[in-house]
């Protein structure tokens, strides 16, 4: 009974004001009537302190809108815009991103359009695909997609690593895949060819764009010829994350071989060590998380943001125990 | 307006008496010349009034004189007081009741800098346990606000004054003018003081002391009827330019906005008494900065706000005439946020949340149960028990927090307090108190969502840490006092066991983030502290004219491990010895302080040097045209000497010989 009358009702009012009248009833019950009185009084007053905030924090908001006269407006306004109206259109799907490069895969009637976050840069880009029936203007969902890079220089070309669309279905319209860049459109000419499979109408043919690829300022992907041997080329990209916040951020590297000058296969028998840091500061940042590889060589771990500014990622990679190279980092600013 | 001479009462666990039976309290400890305004109403007991020894004092001055305060000295401006050796979050500051939560997230202004001596009707200090502030282990200081005054000679009084002090090149101007009607009486004021950099003892200059700073405000009381009377407090406070040269950033504005309404019954009849209602408001803005600083790596702005709401109700239900009980309940919703912004040219600006925004709810609940058992025996049993409930209140501050892998969600904790004292008088030489209490706390903002908080004392930065348990004290306190002839004396002695002490302790895993701090610190709780202490006071009168006050305090800590824990001061001495001439009075005093070695050289603290230092005080006072007036002079540390006090940060000296003249007019 004690523990009824002491520990229980002061743990729960905390959380559920109600347990309070509720205790109070079973203690009128009881015809413990100043007991009663008692946890009513505290459950009121809980439950007036928490209006009391509801109302002070409404005021607050409340507040800065009515410092400018136009706030008010602009708050009934609102009020007006989302009572009345409803938008019944279907959104463009290209809304947000930038569109690369566009045109027709010739025998397809079929126009491709090639979208990303951003304008090409020499790294990991994440591109998204998007066909449309050349009759209708309609979106084509179902189609296989295949990407060929290629850098013509002068006496040579060469290709870059690439994730071709996983599926044949587009999601949301689109064909998300990624073509890394490893070098800028200074050194040549990037051409991006996309070779459709048009599943809807069964038409087959390839597109091909002409890439400008930037240098960012700072850089998103390195190369290292492995310390093990010192032949090996890797290349070595940042994907995420694209919109860094202060605080824990999903950290994504995508690591690629060179093989030849064709092929650059994904590599996952590398284990990387992440190192942030603010130069300017030197500081660090508590409790990150090395990347894994997780599939298709995407490594993929956390790393932790204590401020806004420019960081450094460091990296030291490993074979094995081997050190394959710590000399390299990626910037980043937010 | 009447100068009385008035004793204090100090040492006492709590601030209020059964009624009628406060004259028996026998004074101990200090001289003190008050103004006591409207003194007819001021049946309840205050404990302790202000010290105007000199005119131009400040009212950290004035706390630093109190024997249960210490002062954390940052600068010359924005002392901290602490009770004993406990520290801000273990122990409340108040203004009249109301919670100022301080918007720097390096304690530079703590509420006592809102007020201004002449703003200041009285200090309550509680040691035992909290009832009237809060739940705290250490005590709490709730400064009382000077009131308006029913004036019976005149519609209008005031007055003004105008002074200067040497060793900080130093103006302080102040004026009060109040009006008393029939049911209306309003009194406003303002204060306003600018200081340079300040001369400390040998001579050196200390570089980045100055500050400037005004404060006005208006009350207003209205009787409502003969039982009832309407307050309103309106405090404004604004400072600029303030130097801490203890630390590496300076402010450049701090503003106090503090607003309240209350209600309160004053009839002295009826079951219930000294019934209180009030509602409070206040907002705080502090914007530090280094821009003035010399050879600064990378200069940054740390501006900082905090905003409270809260309300209280008290009465006092008389049971008979020796039982009573005083209860409150009480509640406040305080929202913190401070923020960091560095500049680095060619750089996006580096921006975090120093107090990730934050917001606590606290409701609380206290009762005092007095009885006095025979002639000789009061018998008093407290109790309070506080709801927290703390969150983030932006996913911003969480995802920024989520950084140092501790849970982000709401904080809720319910903490209990206790405390039974028992006092016995043996007759009118001695008489004795005893007091046991169990009380418990709630870290604070920035012990638990500080993140990287620059600590200049150790040279570290400090990171909060959500998962703190609130810390527990078993404290007991005993005070004999007593009058024989011309003495008068008074003895303290305390103990406390804090449970679950918090204290930074260094991470070593982690990289600091202010360049060339120390290390990281985490708040965390070690299993236990221990703090002690002990005030000693006599007083000789042999007669009306001359007085001999002596003060002594030691206080003693150490943690689990039985190192010392850092700013404890030594022991400390003050004598003060008045003698009034007619309308003159001189005054003497002498502050001595042994030197303290024991020292935590985990915070890198320092050791101190005993000191001793002499100030002489001369007093005026004169009629000119049927109004009277004040003159104010004097020469502290009359030798010049280069000194600190232990709590002193920085290692930086105290102003070396300060001469002062201070002129007030009264109509």
């Amino acid at each position: 009974m004690l523990l009824i009358y002491s520990i229980l009702p002061a743990a729960l009012l905390h959380n559920f004001p109600c347990s309070g009248v509720i205790f109070s009833l079973f203690l009128i019950k009881q015809s413990d009537s100043y007991l009663s009185a008692t946890f009513l009084c505290l459950a009121a007053i809980r439950y007036i302190c928490c209006l009391t905030q509801q109302i002070l924090n409404l005021l607050y908001t409340m507040k800065r809108f009515m410092k400018h006269p136009l706030g008010i407006i602009a708050l009934l306004s609102v009020v007006l815009i989302t009572s009345c109206s409803k938008d019944s259109a279907e959104p463009d799907p290209s809304m947000g991103y930038i569109q690369l490069a566009s045109g027709f895969a010739a025998g397809t009637s079929t126009h491709v359009e090639v979208y990303a976050t951003d304008s090409a840069f020499t790294g990991y880009n994440k591109l998204y695909i998007l066909l449309k029936d050349s009759v209708t203007g309609k979106p084509v969902d179902n189609a296989a997609v295949l990407l060929n890079p290629m850098m013509a220089m002068m006496s040579m070309s060469h290709s870059s690593p690439k994730e071709n669309p996983v599926s044949n279905i587009a999601v949301n319209h689109f064909f998300p895949c990624s073509v890394s860049f490893i070098m800028p459109s200074t050194a040549g000419t990037w051409t991006l060819g996309v070779q459709i499979q048009n599943l809807e109408n069964g038409k087959s043919g390839t597109a091909s764009f002409t890439i400008n690829v930037k240098d960012p300022f700072y850089a998103k992907m390195f190369s290292f010829k492995s310390l093990a041997d010192n032949s090996t080329t890797y290349f070595v990209g940042y994907a995420e994350p694209s919109k860094p916040i202060v605080g824990i951020n999903d950290l994504e590297l995508v690591i690629y071989k060179k093989e030849s000058m064709m092929l650059f296969p994904a590599d996952s028998s590398l284990s990387v060590m992440v190192t942030p840091e603010m130069p300017t500061m030197n500081h660090g940042s508590p409790n990150n998380v090395d990347p894994v590889h997780v599939i298709n060589g995407h490594y993929k771990g956390k790393v932790n943001f204590t401020m806004t500014g420019l960081w450094r990622l460091n990296l030291k990679l490993k074979s094995g125990t081997t050190v394959v190279d710590s000399t390299h980092y990626i910037d980043l600013t937010f | 307006m009447a100068a009385l001479v008035h004793l204090l009462v100090p040492g006492h666990a709590q601030a209020k008496h059964i009624t009628g039976k406060t004259t028996d309290s026998i004074p101990v400890v200090q001289l003190e010349e008050v103004k006591v305004y409207g003194l007819a109403k001021n049946t309840n007991q205050q404990l302790l009034h202000y010290y105007t020894a000199n005119q131009a004092a400040t009212t950290e001055d004035i706390l630093a004189r109190l024997p249960e305060l210490n002062m954390i000295r940052r600068s010359s401006y924005g002392m901290e007081p602490v009770i004993r050796t406990y520290s801000s979050g273990q122990s409340g500051l108040l203004i009249d009741g109301m919670r100022i939560h301080g918007a720097c997230t390096d304690k530079m202004d703590p509420a006592s800098i809102y007020v201004e001596p002449q703003n200041l009707q009285s200090v309550q200090i509680q040691t035992g346990h909290g009832f009237q502030s809060g739940s705290v282990i250490g005590g709490s200081v709730d400064l009382k606000l000077a009131e308006a005054v029913f004036n019976d000679s005149g519609k209008w009084s005031g007055s003004v004054s105008s002074g200067y002090q040497s060793a900080a090149n130093a103006w302080y101007e102040t004026g009060k003018l109040n009006y008393s009607g029939n049911r209306l009486a309003v009194m406003t004021n303002i204060s306003w003081r600018k200081a340079g950099n300040y001369r400390s003892g040998g001579g050196a200059v200390i570089p980045y002391s100055q500050y400037g700073k005004l404060n006005y405000g208006v009350t207003a009381l209205y009787k409502l009827n003969p039982n009832w009377t309407a307050k309103a407090d309106l405090l404004l406070d604004d400072g600029w330019n303030i130097g801490y040269p203890a630390l590496p950033m300076d402010v450049g504005y701090a503003g106090a906005r503090i607003a309240a309404l209350s209600l309160r019954n004053e009839s002295g009849r009826g079951r219930w008494q000294q019934t209180e209602l009030k509602i409070y408001a206040n907002a705080i803005r502090h914007f530090m900065d280094d821009a003035h600083r010399l050879n600064v790596p990378m200069h940054m702005d740390m501006p900082g706000e905090s905003r409270t709401y809260g309300g209280y109700a008290s009465s006092r239900l008389v049971i008979n005439s020796n039982t009573q009980l005083d209860l409150k309940a009480d509640l406040s919703s305080t929202f913190l946020k401070a923020s960091m912004t560095m500049y680095q040219q060619g750089q996006s600006p580096m921006y975090m949340l120093t107090w990730p925004d934050n917001n606590t709810l606290q409701t609380g609940l206290g009762a005092v149960f007095s009885k006095r058992i025979n002639s000789a025996s009061v018998l008093m049993l407290s109790a309070r028990a506080d709801l927290f409930s703390k969150v983030l209140t932006t996913q911003t501050a969480k995802d920024q927090l989520s950084v140092l892998n501790k849970p982000v969600n709401n904080v809720n904790r319910f903490l209990k307090n206790i405390s039974l004292e028992y006092s016995y008088r043996f007759n009118d030489r001695v008489k004795l108190k005893t007091v046991l209490s169990y009380s418990e706390r709630m870290p604070t903002s920035s012990e638990l969502y500080g993140f990287y908080l620059f600590n200049a004392f150790d040279g570290y930065d400090y990171i909060g840490n959500t998962l703190l348990i609130p810390e527990n004290a078993w404290k007991a306190e005993a005070n004999i006092s007593g009058k024989s002839g011309i003495f008068q004396y008074g003895l303290t002695g305390y103990v406390s066991r804090i449970n679950n002490y918090i204290m930074g302790i260094y991470q070593p895993g982690l990289s600091t983030m202010t360049i060339g701090a120390n290390g990281v610190k985490q708040h965390s709780n070690l299993p236990y502290a221990m703090i002690a202490g002990a005030e000693a006071s006599l007083i000789v009168q042999p007669d009306h004219a001359l007085w001999l006050i002596n003060t002594t305090r030691y206080s003693y800590g150490e943690d689990h491990a039985h190192n010392a824990l850092p700013m404890i001061p030594p022991v400390k001495n003050t004598s003060s010895l008045r003698k009034m001439i007619g309308p003159c009075a001189v005054q003497a005093e002498l502050e001595l302080a042994t030197a303290q070695n024991r020292v935590n050289s985990k915070a890198m603290e320092r050791t101190t040097a005993a000191y001793a230092i002499a100030h002489l005080r001369l007093m005026y006072s004169g009629a000119l045209a049927g109004n009277s007036f004040r003159i104010d002079g004097g020469v502290e540390n009359l030798f010049d000497q280069a000194y600190r006090e232990h709590l002193d940060w920085g290692g930086i000296h105290r102003p070396g010989r300060n001469i002062y003249l201070q002129f007030t007019f009264q109509f």
